[in-house]
């Protein structure tokens, strides 16, 4: 079965990407690794005439560090992420989260950018990115800004990308230090699906095991993935205890502000949520190992 | 638009249309039918192919994304009338059924081993997780991959 026709367009550097989004009329879509937007034209749910592909722009895909901030090419693959040294060493957390991405096949065309524009709730990175203090790297015919992932994600399916614009790199501060890290996914189909909700989290415990910092990103568990502020500041000074873990799971789950759809119910991703945050914070206070859960 | 790249060993320059993907270009553009279409949305992985001995998806990765490129497809899996080790496992563990799923389990397993050639079983689920057997037999190709993995 073929795909809708369209011609694509394929600029060699940024400038020359941004000049062709702005002189294309009718409906352009930009295409990154594809995995999200061919999978949408073959079904039918978009059918652009253009398409402006990223690929022959060199250099867009590197992963580097700059000024101690990991900074990843808009097209770094979640295969490139996964296996860079730099980012394994250095920001564990996203390499972990970037490995649960789908499977390997669709690991090594699609792309970080791609999946941040995508504005998928249920994202595997983002929940990661978000604990990380990521921001955005824009680029569009007004020159270029810096979004904080926290304002990136506008609405379901929706990034806060104006029209012109394109993701060129992700920066990600390096974690505090001493933090420990983790996402879990659990999914209610298939180990390969996307989650019905994902929980990532970043704690700092002192000495005597209190929470000097606590951040929780959280995917499939509303609109766009999500900090769970009110989860965040519960556990921010206090031992974490079991009962602590507790408490923070509730607040999450009770933020949460999850869809139902064939996935399951907003009530069972605000259970799972519960029981997941819970799950992981206990993991990551005792050091072991949480493996992701399928119903 | 026009596309060179290698493709089972040998050059390959062709033409294909914009909006082809590189399972059109392979089936239809070439004439090699072992890529077999499944579910068209990189769910099923039947179609996967190598490129730069990774695994893609030919139903998702636009043609244009080949240029330059190194593809392996399971036509070239055998080379000089031999077959790849994980041909002959395959067919000696009986790791097909129906057979439609079996180019892309041999080369997401062939990728897979050429990063990881001593994996658990654990880990070769992992890695074909994405590869659907509707016949559901996946104990003997989990078999026949840990079998290479084994005689090396």
């Amino acid at each position: 079965m073929r795909l809708h026709p369209f011609r694509l367009l394929e600029p060699e550097s940024l400038p020359e990407a941004i000049e062709t989004l702005g002189r294309l009329d009718g409906e352009s879509r930009l295409v990154a690794g594809g995995t999200a937007l061919v999978a949408m034209i073959r079904l039918g749910l978009v059918k652009p005439d253009r398409l402006v592909a990223l690929h022959r722009v060199p250099g867009l895909n590197r992963i580097r560090v700059d000024g101690g901030s990991l900074e990843l090419g808009a097209m770094a693959t979640h295969a490139d992420i996964e296996r860079s040294r730099t980012v394994r060493d250095g920001w564990p957390l996203l390499a972990e989260a970037v490995h649960r991405v789908a499977t390997p096949a669709i690991r090594t065309s699609g792309t970080i950018g791609g999946n941040l524009a995508y504005a998928e709730a249920a994202s595997d990175p983002a929940p990661a990115l978000l604990c990380l203090n990521a921001e955005a790297r824009v680029l569009g015919p007004g020159g270029e800004r810096a979004v904080p992932l926290a304002r990136f994600f506008r609405g379901f399916y929706e990034a806060a990308l104006e029209p012109g614009e394109i993701v060129t790199a992700v920066r990600v501060p390096p974690p505090p230090a001493g933090a420990r890290g983790g996402y879990v996914k659990f999914t209610s189909r298939s180990a390969e699906d996307k989650p019905l909700v994902g929980v990532a989290a970043l704690v700092v415990l002192d000495g005597a095991g209190r929470c000097v910092e606590a951040r929780i990103g959280l995917g499939g568990s509303a609109p766009t993935p999500v900090r769970a502020d009110r989860a965040e500041r519960a556990l921010r000074g206090e031992a974490l205890t079991d009962a602590a873990a507790r408490a923070a799971a509730e607040a999450a789950a009770g933020e949460a502000d999850p869809l139902s759809d064939l996935m399951g119910s907003a009530d069972y991703r605000r259970e799972m949520i519960r029981v997941w945050a819970r799950r992981l914070l206990i993991a990551l206070r005792d050091g072991t190992a949480l493996r992701d859960g399928t119903r | 638009m026009s596309l060179s790249f290698t493709l089972n060993g040998q050059p390959c320059a062709t033409q294909a249309p914009d909006h082809w993907t590189v399972l059109d270009l392979l089936r239809d553009g070439l004439g090699l039918m072992g890529t077999k279409y499944g579910c068209g949305e990189g769910v099923c992985g039947t179609c996967t192919v190598l490129a730069d001995g990774q695994p893609i998806r030919a139903c998702l990765v636009l043609a244009a994304h080949v240029r330059g490129r190194v593809l392996v497809t399971v036509e070239g899996l055998e080379r000089d009338g031999r077959l790849d080790p994980i041909q002959t496992a395959f067919a000696e563990r009986g790791a097909a059924q129906c057979g439609y799923c079996t180019p892309g389990m041999m080369l997401a397993a062939k990728a897979f081993l050429l990063e990881n050639p001593s994996p658990s079983e654990h880990e070769v689920r992992e890695a074909l997780s994405g590869n659907l057997c509707r016949c559901t037999g996946y104990t003997k190709i989990v078999e026949a991959v840990l079998a290479v993995a084994g005689s090396k």
